[in-house]
Order: C-alpha cells, then structure tokens, then sequence
C-alpha cells in the first residue's frame, strides 16, 4: 500500500514536473519569437526611416547652386537698367525652354519695379533639345542691332508657346522684326550673319566657362540664385543692394 | 519561413522590388516638395513632367501616392511573414494590379498627353510592372494553401 501511495505521488510528481518544464520551453520559446519579430520590426523601420531620409538628404544636396560665373558683365552685352550699377543679374537663357518662358514675367517684373538699381543681362543659352532656340537668339541679335534687342526678346517669350515646335519659326520673328518696325533687309542679313552666330557661341561657351547646365540660370553679382518666384527674387535683390550701399 | 505559402525567392523578390518602388517614389516626393526644379537641363531635357498638372491628383503628388503604395506592399509583405495570414498575401497580391494599371496610365499621359518621358516616373514603371508580374505568379501560380 505504502509503496503504491508513493509511485503515485512519484508518477504525479514527474507529471508535474514535465509540465513545469513543458511550460517554461514555451516560454523561452514565445519569448525568442516575440525578440524575433521586434527585431524584424525594428530592422524594417530602420530601413523605411533611413530611406526616406536618404532621399530626402539627396534632394536638397542636389539642390546647392553649383555655377560660378567667370565672365562679368562686359560693353558686349546686352543690358536693362544701369549698366554700371553695383548690382548685376545676370540671366542665361534659352528662348524655347518652358521653364525660362515661366520665368520671363517674373524677370519683367522685377527689372521694371528696379529700374536703374540694377543691370540685368541676358545671356544666350541655347539647348541642343530646343530646334528653334537657335533661330530665336539670332532673332533677338539681329534686332540688337537695330537697338531693339529686348523688344525682340519680350515678343519672343511672350509668343513661346505658337512657335516653339513650329516647322517656320523664322517667318515668325519677321513678323514681329516688321511689327517692331524693323529694317526688314538689314534684318534678314544679320539674323543670318556669321557675326552673330558667333555671338551666339561666344555666350554659349562663356556659360559653359561658368558650369552652366540648365536654363534659366540668374548670377547676382557673380554667385548663383535660385529665386523661388517674384516675392523671392525682390528680396534677395533688396538683400543685395542694401549690403552694397 | 518553412510555413510561407510562396517560394522564398518571390517573397524577397517582391519586398525588395517594392522597397525599389519606394525609395524611387519617395526621391520623386521629396523632388516636389523641396526641390523647385524649374529648369530644362543640359542633360535630362525639361522638367515638364514633375512640374506638369498631371504630378498632383486633388492636390495630393501623385509621387506621394506611389511611395504610399509601394510603402504598403512592402509592410505588408513583412505583415504577412509575420502573421501568415494569407488574406493579406490576397489583398496585397491584388493591389499590384491597380499599380501596374496606374503606371500604364502615367506612361501613356508621358508618351501622349505631355511628350516627355521621366527617368524616375520609368523605373516607377518597371517596377510596378514587376510587382504586378510576382503579384499574378504568387495568386495563381503558387496559390496560397487554403
């Protein structure tokens, strides 16, 4: 009787004991999986935080003005305002490009509230993916040389949109060389004149002396801008003008 | 991962691919809220699609949009390794094919409406499509074990 009780109580100690053990394996076993997965968890969001920041932090690097421009403003260029003012914008352009047509009411505003302060330049910047950026800078230098370059140039942007992808863009700078009431002969002979080819290559390359690698890009006094819209470029010229005067 | 209902390779495949799709959208996101990129380039020509009308659906980028889509697959891929729920293999499974169907979308306005390709908005493309592609393989080829 004796030795039966204690098998019992052997059997149901050993029992108890497995379970014990049972239930401590599951436990470490839950536990190893809940580590698991935090670590799996954290790792992820690790990833997802580091990508975004990455991408983040390469888009504002990107974004670091990086021309530096080697010729300043020169008796060859074609200036608004004060030629000899402390403060000169300088503009390199392409007369087809979408982004320098948005631009070209801003610039209009604020070489107009300026006036004399300033001196702006425009600069030719012609793109090779642009088929009548080309013929429209001859358009502007030939009417440069009847004393009407920046007329040219506002009805060159004003009217982008009708003849950047037309196949007879030059008839339709004649027109507006006629509408400017242009010597249209003296017109025709210099807007396919050597000379100004040259001109046009010559501010070309002086661009590309100064990294230039997209258009619009504004030089003031020397160090590159990016002007977000009118209300920006007015204050960083104020800025300008109050530390030169 | 013995008890995943899709091969080894199409999971990493699929999440890898998709974190791809996220870190792309995510550059394009951050390109439309910090980075004013109104220039045409010497090198990739104008940036007529970021800055077109059709970059914002209801005032939302579509570029967030996409970096909420491929942030979802990619979770939810690591959701569905961790749960084993294959509902949510279906439903993200599923998804891809509203990916793939916006991305056509996107290609045509590009090729059509705007006539300017993106290099982001093609590898966007490329992806989409390759998640669509895993997305059909891991819903009828390798069926998930009711």
């Amino acid at each position: 009787m004796e030795q039966d009780t204690r098998t019992t109580t052997d059997i149901r100690g050993s029992y108890e004991l497995k379970q014990e053990e049972k239930r401590k394996k599951m436990q470490t076993f839950q536990r190893g999986r809940m580590m698991r997965r935090l670590a799996l968890w954290t790792g992820i969001l690790l990833l997802v935080v580091g990508g975004v920041y990455g991408m983040v932090k390469l888009v504002s690097s990107s974004k670091v003005p990086s021309a530096v421009l080697t010729e300043t403003i020169s008796v060859t260029d074609w200036v608004k305002g004060n030629r000899n003012s402390k403060v000169v914008l300088i503009e390199y352009s392409d007369f087809q490009c979408p982004a320098c047509g948005a631009y070209y009411p801003i610039v209009k505003r604020v070489t107009e509230e300026f006036g004399d302060k300033i001196a702006f330049v425009y600069r030719h910047f012609p793109l090779q993916q642009h088929r009548n950026a080309r013929i429209a800078s001859y358009a502007a230098e030939a009417a440069g040389k009847q004393g009407k370059f920046f007329e040219m140039h506002d009805k060159i942007f004003e009217s982008q949109a009708a003849w950047s992808e037309s196949l007879s863009a030059d008839e339709a700078f004649a027109k507006f060389a006629g509408e400017l009431g242009l010597d249209l002969e003296q017109y025709k002979n210099d807007s396919n004149s050597s000379e100004v080819k040259a001109r046009i290559d010559q501010s070309y390359q002086s661009g590309v002396r100064s990294s230039v690698n997209a258009t619009p890009t504004f030089f003031l006094n020397g160090k590159q801008i990016q002007p977000r819209g009118y209300d920006d470029f007015k204050a960083i010229i104020n800025n300008e003008l109050t530390t030169r005067s | 991962m013995n008890s995943l209902h899709v091969p080894k390779w199409l999971f990493v495949s699929i999440a890898l691919v998709s974190f791809v799709g996220f870190l792309d959208a995510t550059y394009l996101t951050a390109q439309h809220y910090l980075g004013f990129e109104l220039n045409c380039s010497v090198f990739n020509g104008c940036e007529t699609v970021t800055t077109s009308e059709y970059s914002v659906v209801a005032g939302v980028p579509v570029a967030l949009l996409g970096a909420l889509y491929y942030f979802t697959l990619f979770i939810g891929m690591f959701v569905y390794f961790d749960l084993q729920d294959k509902r949510v293999l279906r439903v993200l499974m599923s998804l891809t094919l509203l990916g793939f169907l916006a991305s056509l979308w996107f290609l045509y306005l590009q090729v059509f409406v705007i006539k300017a390709l993106c290099f982001y908005c093609l590898v966007s493309a490329t992806t989409s499509t390759l998640l669509f592609v895993f997305g059909m393989l891991a819903l009828f080829r390798f069926r998930p074990i009711e």
